[in-house]
């Protein structure tokens, strides 16, 4: 077996025994109570924005969570000094986030398609799920790298979560509608989410789709090497998370 | 086995540099110490040798290639021991030592060493409901758990009762029997005493002395008698020691054992505590 699996299969048990799977298996019951008390019996209006929100948010808290985890019980420091390349690190982190969006996008797609209806292909939404949910593994990494606490890490979620992920699902639920903030938004990576999301629907522009495409992959390349470059400088610090 | 050539190394937010020119060499097969005042930079040369920190100035070669060209195939050949606790909290002592066991070429009896150091009995039981002194047992054994080719052990008896401290020892000691090198952070006297074949020095970030805690006593050392008598008056009693070297031709001693009441008579040498404090210039906290 290579360090690699072993990373990962240590992740996963991990995963349990710090019962973070349990957190959000309790997530994920939430977003079906939440498509339970939907009216609507079409509901691919609604459910590309609960993914949104699961697979933004949820990625950031999960890399954060563990990273600290891991940093205050001084285990990081082991595997730093264990033959685990920090590639393999990262990667298994990414992954793993990956994995758990994945999860709960199957679970919310299999409990629409048996009680509700839902026009969008489980593959479209496979795909956006994965990019999306990467880009913000990484996106979790950055906010921990620049939290000296988790208090901090929290404080810089919630930034996150205000600047760019709140005003993107405003937007989407029509309650901002002025053409200048749509514009402006584009800036933002959660609307390339967004956007990758709805794309299943089949009303998407393409210039829209190849945007999106563009951005969260070109981002999470550029991303990926950036958090790999900082991530011993981060690592050994006493102060950071 | 390492030769270190004036390293120096700077934490990135610091103004000042913490290690400031460093130089020795560790030979295969021994114990080297690393003795100093707390925040001298100890753990911080043993985390710059572990490549933990890789940002030094200078050069360090083992097995005569510079530390900064070896991968993570370094950690096949090497074993850490950290001051601070370093487990997964919530996972079995077991199933901690058995995770770091698969990511190694070579895997050590883990069993048979939890049970000489006596945690055995505990290893299905989390980390985190651990007392200090079995985490900082647990610690040794994870370092060790590769059969390293060498060893850095950073204050690895602070924290245990006598009798692990004892085991422990004992353990570094069959260690470096096999043929394996160590360096040892401490600032325990006695662990240097019984356990170093050459001892480093450390006083603000550079090397104030390197040699075998013998040539150190000899070289700092003073042989001498302290002798406490009744002065003859009231209760008062006084204190003089004497060179013990010129003992036997010094007139003064033998008139003082002639004709006063001698209380009590020590000879006294040297330890390494009182050259620590002479080199380092620092008095030592327990
Ligand atoms: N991550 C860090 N960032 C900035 N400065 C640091 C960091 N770690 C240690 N230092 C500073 O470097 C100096 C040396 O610390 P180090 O831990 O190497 O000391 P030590 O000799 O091991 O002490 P002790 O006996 O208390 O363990 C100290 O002044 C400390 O404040
Ligand atoms: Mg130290």
């Amino acid at each position: 077996m290579t360090n690699f699996f072993v990373l990962l299969l240590g992740e996963i048990k991990r995963l349990q025994r710090y019962n973070i799977l349990s957190a959000s298996a309790v997530v994920a019951l939430l977003w079906i109570g939440v498509l339970y008390l939907t009216e609507l019996p079409d509901i691919t209006f609604i459910f590309p924005m609960l993914i949104y929100v699961d697979a933004t948010s949820m990625a950031i808290l999960m890399v954060g969570v563990t990273i600290f985890f891991e940093k205050q019980e001084g285990s990081l420091h082991t595997l730093l000094v264990t033959p685990i390349s920090k590639l393999d690190y990262l990667l298994n982190k990414s992954i793993i986030t990956v994995a758990s969006s994945v999860i709960t996008l199957t679970i919310l797609y299999l409990y629409v398609v048996i009680f509700k209806e839902i026009d969008m292909s489980f593959l479209g939404l496979l795909g956006a799920v994965i990019l999306v949910a990467l880009f913000h593994s990484l996106v979790g990494f950055l906010l921990t790298y620049n939290s000296r606490d988790f208090t901090a890490l929290l404080i810089n979620m919630m930034k996150y979560m205000f600047i760019f992920m709140i005003p993107v699902l405003l937007e989407y639920m029509q309650i901002i509608q002025q053409d200048i903030v749509e514009a402006i938004l584009y800036i933002a990576p959660t609307k390339a989410a967004m956007i990758l999301l709805y794309a299943p629907a089949g009303e998407t522009e393409l210039w829209e789709i190849v945007y999106a495409l563009g951005y969260l992959g070109i981002g999470s390349i550029i991303l990926f090497i950036f958090v790999l470059k900082r991530f011993e400088q981060f690592a050994v610090s006493e102060s950071g998370v | 086995m390492f030769q270190v050539r004036d390293v120096t190394y700077r934490y990135p937010r610091n103004r000042k540099d913490t290690i400031k020119g460093i130089s020795f060499d560790i030979r295969q097969g021994e114990i080297f110490g690393l003795l100093g005042p707390s925040g001298v930079g100890k753990s911080t040369t043993q985390k710059i040798m572990v490549k933990l920190l890789t940002d030094y100035q200078g050069e360090i070669y083992y097995r005569n290639k510079e530390l900064k060209n070896f991968d993570k195939q370094y950690y096949q050949e090497i074993g850490v021991g950290f001051e601070v606790p370093v487990h997964f909290s919530k996972l079995t002592a077991d199933e901690n030592i058995h995770f770091f066991k698969k990511l190694y070429r070579n895997q050590a009896n883990t069993d048979a060493m939890m049970q000489r150091l006596g945690i055995y009995e505990a290893k299905k039981k989390k980390v985190d409901e651990f007392s200090k002194g079995m985490k900082i047992r647990l610690n040794f054994v994870r370092a060790v758990l590769n059969n390293p080719a060498v060893l850095f052990l950073d204050e690895p008896t602070i924290g245990l009762d006598p009798a692990n401290a004892r085991t422990l020892k004992t353990m570094i000691k069959e260690f470096r029997s096999y043929g394996g090198t160590v360096l040892l952070s401490t600032h325990l006297m006695s662990d240097v005493d019984e356990l170093c074949d050459r001892v480093a020095f450390m006083a603000d970030g550079r090397i104030a002395e390197i040699d075998t805690p013998q040539n150190l006593k000899m070289k700092y050392g003073e042989r001498k008698v302290e002798v406490e008598y009744d002065t003859g008056n009231e209760e008062a009693t006084s204190k003089v020691s004497f060179d013990l070297d010129t003992i036997n031709r010094n007139e003064d001693f033998f008139k003082l054992v002639r004709n006063k009441k001698i209380i009590t008579m020590h000879s006294k040498e040297t330890t390494l505590d009182d050259i620590f404090i002479k080199i380092t210039g620092v008095e030592k906290h327990d």
